[in-house]
Parts: structure tokens; C-alpha cells; sequence
């Protein structure tokens, strides 16, 4: 739900409450209610509610936090200048073409990963925050929880991430609450990437993994034979060696099966493991392996070796360590310390937070006493 | 980087070479894909070239420049050893080669090349390239897959590791760099450097090796 569409309702409809809002499912597409046909503003009440964020967003993001070069250049006094630099936003592009002077210099270095698996999804990331060549925070968090059982990755910019994780944890909070149910992780990639999308163009630089376990609030017998279907497709789907053509079939397969199954409940929900990558450019891709940040190719080649579907969590949280490990080796902007969740269908587990330097110095010696026992004869 | 020289000759940044010393000696392993922007111009590139029987040097970044260089520097070690009567060490070879090409420097050279062999003082594996640097190492990756082929490397290197476990280490590291890496890609081509020279071990095409991974997972 973009929120765009709240802030031009915002001002338009001041009507009273009536009853019937509460039971009506929320509409964004029509301007009528399906059920009683009533117009929409018997139903303002939902947009009573305060969005802070809708003053940033009617101004130009490139205002932001930029060194006004308007107020300077121009020989206006003070008060004009100021009333000059509101009037402007509306005549600017959002897009600007010129480059725009960043308060500081700013770097995308970081190493997260993400794969599914059988025991759910496994997101791991190391903690570095570096701005091009200082390391500004050496314990951040580059994995943010959004609700019980979604977490997402973070790399890019560490500012918009956090604020974006913050805006789409509460938009899915609302459909929560609306619908009663979870909006699905590739359901909430679709609303992260729609609400970036006026975003393409600027300087605005998010790319994020979401990883989750979708599965309804009702009740679990009905929806394991559900999720066991899922799972055998998705586990068919998954096993990255497949030949092309047999990944076509199974995906077919996978659809057919979704159809039947929607047509046979009206409110279903595919449960089981999901993950999604969103990046501010637009891309919006499911997949079983992601991992995103200059680590990455380091991280990708440890990943590709040892991830199957039939990995135990700890062979798992074991080699997503290694992986963030080696690349916080051979990666500069990535090191420090690395961070572990793991997402079941309980939700999402954090493992506590480790010191890469004591896995180094522990391989140092692992490596020091093989050496000393090739050294000394064999008897 | 280069600017005002015109590139006209096919570049090889596209691709994984690596090498690593271990107890027994050094391995070598190279990708064999060619590309030229997005089209593969070729899948059966010799990218180890033969310098004399015991000093091997890859090839990374110009192919014209990497090979003539390097038979310029067979030329080279040759002469030293009919004068000097002995074997030339593989510290001096990549010294004499990073001299060469450092007179041109600036020039548009573009080689990336490591130079490996046996000699008195055991292994050698040095990294030379065209813009004058020479480091001695006992792990280097060079090429547009060398990140891939890193992380594979790190975590299995040890000194301790047999012919056959090292072999496979370096059949595995180019074989995931060429998964994850479009530039990189036909046949694994593999090099064992022993005190008595160096043996050609094995020419593995990629697709192969994909279906025998597979098939032991």
C-alpha cells in the first residue's frame, strides 16, 4: 500500500464514523465498498491516524539534508530566501539530474547471506559500518527483525535501510491488522520495492533480503499437508543443480497446485520458508541463496559448496559463519563480528554475537599445531 | 585507466587464474574462457604458459602481452643458465620479467601474471603484473573470478595437504568461480609443480565437474 495514497486522502474526506468500516475490507483499487456499495468517504476513519512520514514525502528527497546551493547563490535576504527555498521543492524534479553534495562520503561494503533450507531460513551478516575507509561502527546491526517471523537483511546505505525496515514493519503491522492475517514475505518484498520504486533515480541505495516463514494464524492441521506440498515443491525448486528444463516443470507443477489450492480455500496461505531480495533499483527476485554486499563473491563461493536443502541448523549456522568469515578475510569493508538468525516456523532465533577475531586466531593455532605435528618424525 | 590508448587486441580481466603453494609444491589452476564484451570468443584458451620445464606463468589481463612477455622471459632464464650454469631461481625469473615490462609502464601493457616454480629454496610463487608490482606469496587468485575462487581457497588451504587434496582444491576454487562468474568458464586446466619440474595433472570441462559435484552432494 503506498503511502502516497493515504497522504492525498489525507486532506480530502473529514467525515464521521460510521459502523459499517470496520467490517469492510480495505479497498485501495475501486473507489466503492464491495459489499454496500457505499462511496468512500463513509470510510475516512481508516485514514485518521497520524503518518509522519507524509510531510518528507510531498517534498523532493533531494531537499534533504542538502546544502541549499539556491539560498547561497542568490542575493535575497534571509526571510525571502527561506519562503524562495519552500516555494521551490514543487518546481524540482524528483529525479535530480545534477549530483547532489553528500554530507559525507558514503561506501556499500558489507557482507549479509541468506538461504532456506529445511529448518527455515538462515540470514547471517557481519557488523561492519565503514565510510569509505573509517570503520564508523564496528557492532551495527545489519540484521533487522520486522515482525516475528520476518527479518530482513540489510547493506547499502545503513541510514535508509533502518528507515525503510521501520516503515515497511509497520505498513505490514496494518495489513496485519486489517486482514488478520501476515502479508507473505514475497508479499511484503512487493510492498518494500513498490514503495522505493519513487525512489529510482536518487541517491537512495537499499538492497535488502527479506527472509521469513510464512504460514496463517489458523490453526496447524489444516495447512501441514499444505506446507508439506510446498515444501517438496520448493525443495524441488531449490536443488540449484537442476537442469533448466526440469526447474520449468516442477515450477509449472508448483502453479497448477496453487491454483487448485486457492480455488479449494479462498483464504490460503503457502507456508514454509521464503526468501526475497529488494533492491532500490528495482529488482525484486525469489530465490533460495542470496547474498548481497562487496563480501559477497567470497561469501557466494563458501555458500555454493555446502548449502543443500537437507542441512541441520547447525551444519548451517556453521557454514554461513565460515562464509561471512572468509569474507570478512579478503573484504575490507567487511569484518568485525558476525550476526546469525535463524527463521523456523516458531520465528526467528538470534544466535549471540561473535567475535571473528577469536575464529582467526583459533584457525592460526589450528593451523600452528599441524604444522608442529608434520614437523615432528612419525614413529 | 589507460586513457588516450586504444584498446584494439582481446582482453583477458575475464577470468580465474590461480595458484598456491603447499608442502609438496605449487598447483596451478586456469579457466579457459576467452570474451570479448559479452560474446565468448573462446572456450579452449591456454591460459598456463610453458615457460621451461620447471617455471609455469599464467595468464591474466592482454593475451598478446602475457604471452610474448613471457617468451621473452623463456628466452631470458635460457641465457642465464648458459652463462651461469645453473638454474635460474624463480625470485630472480619474476624480477627479470617485472623489470621488463616495468621500463613500459604506462604504456597500456595489461598483464596480470604469476610466475611459479621449484627451486633451491623450495616453492615459489610470485605475482607480477604490468604496473610494476612484484609480491612473493603463497596464495594469489588473479582475474574477475578471483573473488569467488578466494573464499573456496581460504577455507580449505593447509600446509599439510596431500597431492591429490590439493589438486582438488584448486579443481574446486575455479570450478565455483566459474558457477558464480559469467567471465569465467570451459575447462579447468591443472598444473603440479614438484621439485623436478612441473606435470600437467588434468583438463576437466566445467559441465563435467558440475554433474560430479552434483552427483556427490
Amino acid at each position: 500500500m503506498a503511502l502516497q495514497e493515504l497522504c492525498n486522502f489525507q486532506d480530502i474526506f473529514q467525515d464521521s464514523i460510521t459502523t459499517l468500516c470496520s467490517s469492510v475490507p480495505f479497498g485501495r483499487k475501486t473507489g466503492c465498498d464491495y459489499v454496500s456499495g457505499l462511496p468512500f468517504s463513509n470510510r475516512t476513519n481508516l485514514f485518521n491516524f497520524f503518518t509522519p512520514v507524509a510531510e518528507y514525502l510531498d517534498e523532493s528527497p533531494i531537499q534533504f539534508g542538502q546544502i541549499s546551493t539556491i539560498q547561497s547563490s542568490s542575493a535575497i535576504s534571509s526571510q525571502d530566501s527561506i519562503l524562495s527555498s519552500l516555494a521551490v521543492p514543487t518546481s524540482l524534479p524528483l529525479a535530480s539530474s545534477q549530483s547532489v553534495p553528500l554530507p559525507f562520503p558514503m561506501s556499500h561494503g558489507t557482507t549479509t547471506l541468506a538461504f532456506m533450507f529445511q529448518g527455515g531460513v538462515l540470514a547471517a551478516a557481519d557488523t561492519r559500518s565503514s565510510c569509505s575507509g573509517l570503520v564508523a561502527c564496528p557492532a551495527s546491526q545489519k540484521i533487522l527483525p520486522i515482525h516475528s517471523h520476518l527479518v530482513g537483511t540489510t547493506s547499502g546505505t545503513s541510514a535508509d535501510c533502518a528507515l525503510w525496515k521501520r516503515i515497511l514493519a509497520r505498513e505490514l503491522r496494518l495489513y496485519q491488522l486489517r486482514h488478520g492475517r501476515r502479508l507473505s514475505t514475497s508479499g511484503a518484498a512487493k510492498l518494500l520495492s513498490h514503495m522505493l520504486h519513487p525512489f529510482k533515480g536518487t541517491e537512495l541505495c537499499v538492497a535488502a533480503t527479506l527472509c521469513g516463514w510464512d504460514g496463517g494464524e489458523v490453526d496447524g492441521g489444516a495447512k501441514t499437508d499444505l506446507s508439506g506440498r510446498r515444501e517438496t515443491t520448493k525443495s524441488q525448486m531449490t536443488d540449484l543443480e537442476k537442469t533448466s528444463l526440469a526447474e520449468t516443470k516442477t515450477q509449472s507443477s508448483a502453479s497448477i497446485t496453487g491454483g487448485q489450492q486457492c480455488s479449494a480455500r479462498k483464504r490460503v496461505s503457502l507456508s514454509g520458508p521464503s526468501l526475497c531480495y529488494v533492491c532500490s533499483d528495482g529488482t525484486r527476485l525469489q530465490g533460495a541463496l542470496f547474498s548481497v554486499g562487496s563480501g559477497s563473491p567470497y561469501a557466494y563461493s563458501i555458500l555454493d559448496q555446502g548449502v543443500r536443502w537437507g542441512l541441520t541448523v547447525d551444519e548451517a549456522t556453521s557454514i554461513a559463519r565460515e562464509a561471512v568469515y572468509r569474507a570478512t578475510h579478503r573484504d575490507a569493508y567487511s569484518g568485525n563480528c558476525v550476526d546469525v538468525y535463524h527463521i523456523s516456523s516458531k520465528g526467528w532465533i538470534r544466535r549471540s554475537r561473535e567475535d571473528l577475531k577469536e575464529e582467526y586466531y583459533r584457525e592460526k593455532e589450528r593451523q600452528e599445531r599441524r604444522e608442529r605435528q608434520d614437523v615432528t618424525p612419525p614413529e | 585507466m589507460f586513457d588516450g590508448v586504444e584498446r584494439k587486441i582481446e582482453f583477458l580481466h575475464g577470468t580465474t587464474t590461480l595458484a598456491f603453494k603447499f608442502q609438496h609444491g605449487v598447483i596451478v589452476a586456469v579457466d579457459s574462457r576467452a570474451t570479448a564484451g559479452s560474446y565468448i570468443a573462446s572456450q579452449t584458451v591456454k591460459k598456463v604458459i610453458e615457460i621451461n620445464p620447471y617455471l609455469l606463468g599464467t595468464m591474466a589481463g592482454g593475451a598478446a602481452d602475457c604471452s610474448f612477455w613471457e617468451r621473452l622471459l623463456a628466452r631470458q632464464c635460457r641465457i642465464y643458465e648458459l652463462r651461469n650454469k645453473e638454474r635460474i631461481s624463480v625470485a630472480a625469473a619474476s624480477k627479470l620479467l617485472a623489470n621488463m615490462v616495468y621500463q613500459y609502464k604506462g604504456m597500456g601493457l595489461s598483464m596480470g601474471t604469476m610466475v611459479c616454480g621449484w627451486d633451491k629454496r623450495g616453492p615459489g610463487l610470485y605475482y607480477v603484473d604490468s604496473e610494476g608490482n612484484r609480491v612473493c606469496g603463497d596464495l594469489f587468485a588473479v582475474g574477475s573470478g578471483s573473488m569467488y575462487a578466494y573464499g573456496v581457497m581460504d577455507s580449505g588451504l593447509q600446509h599439510d595437504l596431500s597431492v591429490e587434496e590439493a589438486c582438488e582444491l584448486g579443481r574446486r576454487a575455479i570450478y565455483q568461480a566459474t558457477f558464480r562468474d559469467a567471465y569465467s568458464g570451459g575447462q579447468v586446466n591443472l598444473y603440479h609443480v614438484h621439485s623436478e619440474g612441473w606435470t600437467r595433472v588434468s583438463q576437466e570441462d566445467v559441465l563435467m565437474l558440475h554433474q560430479q559435484y552434483k552427483d556427490q552432494a
